[in-house]
């Protein structure tokens, strides 16, 4: 009973926490052990006693700060200065860019959001066809919540009790071989259609677009040194990073006004709250999943399929891209991590740091597969472009991603060599 | 009227998270610095996870009246209007369901009459009720920690206020979701 119920409510467009908390509440009346409400309460509150949340509003805090900042220009220009002279430059200017803003957002939509805004219209004036030109960008959106920080293995992180900076330190190297992937697609795209010539920067003009750039690299700079030095915490680099992010876009390019401040902190907390609600949610449905036995019996069905840990991803893989389709990335990693990751660590061995990168990037491709991609959608009206177009010129890059996905399941080396 | 008042509520609930906001940040930054000149405050962690679930709740309950969450609209928005304000109605039904819920929850758990039974003597309470609300301690902060635990009642009254404005609006607002 208690999964069609579950069912029903996510269909009628509740919303995910509340989704997460009634049926907890519901799933309790059924069992009779009501004397579980007397402390429903506290469960709820406990779920958010966790150090490495801390970082989910700080990272969202930064994002505001460089969106009003004035950063993403620069970075774009900085760009230019590396790859703005070959034959399709602004396509891979816009997946450098795309990589830059990743090292610092930790959102795949938002990113999108801001870099759709900033590089289509500017492909397209350039003669790129507008469908490749919106593609390349919502692509390239996927690569922020691989390369750290990234919300999503936060988020992963606490639901997993793994430490957060290992987790940012696995997505590192997927996050290059998915860049590199899109870049080869890029290339081949190119020879297919034929892209307009690119130009260089002269020599004076690049010095300048480096160095105005140069504030805005202190920012991956502090986040990810901090983080693989041991210096600070991921929330403490969060912290630090909105802090230079404030005071480059107010002194040094002097775009970013401190009377705009609450309200960005305004934005920062709803959207923070909307999602750590989830998490208390998460914590109290947590009940549920283990007075109900889930994964035991989850893991009983699937280890008669297979024990190969390979076999086994490539049957999760399947089963996250319908979930992702359906709900968003990071409601979706609420939901099914509690489920899947037990059977992962304790019937087949995966690490723990695998399997997150796995279904991270695996579920945030939902974010640009119809019916439900926020992404797509997003990168649509930021750019103006209709989604039909867009999936038309962004099925390479979705099945590059695919392939990625297969590589780093069958291959755990690339999740965990620096942890 | 109730609709002005939640939404004057809501108004009032997020300015207040955007204020605890602020102080996560600058509670981070905080120890970032004291802790590079060596002299780290012990109690400013927990003080700033307690601000951050502050935040939280506070966010969630304006959410009701916003409509700022994440949800599955795959199906509802393929649904013809009069059926799509029966669902919108249907989940603001559930919606108020939960906020009650949550409102019996916390008096459970608070038991406030049980408390003034025993004429607010938290020691003679807890021998009656092996309820232990009021003696536990926060780590660091040196407070009871029911002070912070207060924020669920807030969120619960918040909660059934919006949720009950929601359903008693002529129309249903348009409360698309976008995370």
């Amino acid at each position: 009973m208690t999964p069609l119920i579950f069912a029903f409510k996510l269909l009628i467009a509740v919303p995910v926490a509340l989704v997460l908390a009634l049926t907890a509440i519901w799933y309790i009346w059924e069992s009779g052990n009501t004397v579980l409400y007397d402390s429903y309460a506290q469960k709820m509150f406990s779920g958010l006693e966790n150090y490495g949340l801390l970082a989910i509003p700080l990272f969202m805090l930064t994002g505001e700060m460089m969106n009003e900042g004035g950063m993403t220009r620069r970075l774009i220009n900085a760009a230019r200065v590396f790859v703005g002279g070959f034959r399709g430059g602004l396509a891979y200017i816009n997946l450098l860019a795309n990589m830059f803003m990743a090292a610092i957002i930790g959102s795949a939509t938002a990113q999108i959001a801001v870099m759709a805004r900033a590089m289509t219209p500017e492909m397209e004036k350039e003669g790129y066809d507008t469908g490749f030109a919106a593609a390349t960008t919502a692509a390239g959106g996927l690569l922020a919540p691989v390369i750290p920080p990234s919300m999503m293995f936060v988020i992963y992180g606490v639901l997993a009790q793994i430490p957060i900076g290992e987790m940012f330190l696995a997505g590192i190297l997927p996050g290059l071989l998915l860049a590199a992937a899109f870049a080869g697609v890029i290339v081949a795209v190119g020879i297919v259609q034929g892209f307009p010539k690119g130009e260089w920067f002269t020599g004076p003009q690049a010095l300048s677009a480096l160095l105005w750039c140069l504030p805005a690299a202190l920012i991956p700079l502090a986040i990810i040194g901090g983080i693989l030095f041991g210096i600070a915490t991921p929330t403490e680099s969060a912290a630090i990073a909105s802090l230079i992010a404030f005071l480059i876009g107010w002194l040094v390019y002097g775009e970013l006004k401190p009377a705009a401040l609450f309200e960005m902190f305004r934005r920062t907390a709803v959207n923070a709250s909307m999602i750590i609600f989830m998490i208390a949610a998460a914590n109290v449905f947590g009940w549920v999943i283990i007075y109900e036995a889930l994964p035991q019996k989850l893991a009983a069905l699937i280890t008669s399929i297979t024990s190969d840990p390979f076999l086994f991803l490539l049957i999760v893989n399947v089963i996250l891209l319908f979930v992702g389709m359906l709900i968003d990335g990071i409601a979706a990693v609420i939901l099914i991590a509690p489920i899947l990751l037990p059977i992962a660590m304790n019937d087949y061995d995966i690490s723990p740091y695998q399997f997150g990168v796995v279904m991270c990037l695996n579920l945030v491709l939902g974010l640009l597969t119809p019916p439900v991609g926020v992404g797509l959608y997003i990168a649509s009206s930021m750019s103006g472009v209709s989604p039909g177009r867009i999936l038309k010129s962004l099925w390479p890059f979705l099945l590059a991603v695919a392939v990625i996905l297969v590589l780093l399941s069958r291959y755990p080396w690339f999740s965990t060599a620096f942890v | 009227m109730i609709g002005r008042i939640s939404a004057r509520w809501a108004q009032a609930e997020l300015t207040l998270a955007a204020a605890l906001a602020v102080s996560v940040t600058g509670l981070i930054l905080l120890n970032v610095i004291t802790r590079s000149v060596g002299a780290a405050l012990f109690w400013v962690d927990e003080l700033a996870i307690y601000a951050m679930a502050w935040m939280t709740f506070l966010g969630a309950s304006a959410a009701l009246h916003y409509g700022h969450a994440v949800a599955v609209t795959i199906l509802t928005d393929a649904l013809p209007s009069p059926l799509q304000r029966i669902a919108a109605r249907a989940v603001d039904l559930i919606a108020l369901g939960f906020a009650l819920f949550m409102l019996w929850f916390c008096w459970r758990w608070f038991a406030p009459l049980d408390l003034a039974r025993h004429g607010f003597d938290t020691k003679a309470f807890q021998g009656a009720t092996f309820n232990f609300i009021y003696a536990e301690p926060t780590t660091t902060l040196g407070i009871r920690k029911f002070w912070v635990w207060l924020v669920m009642w807030a969120f619960a009254l918040g909660a059934t206020l919006h949720s009950l404005a929601n359903l008693l609006e002529p129309t249903p607002r348009d409360r698309t979701t976008q995370p």
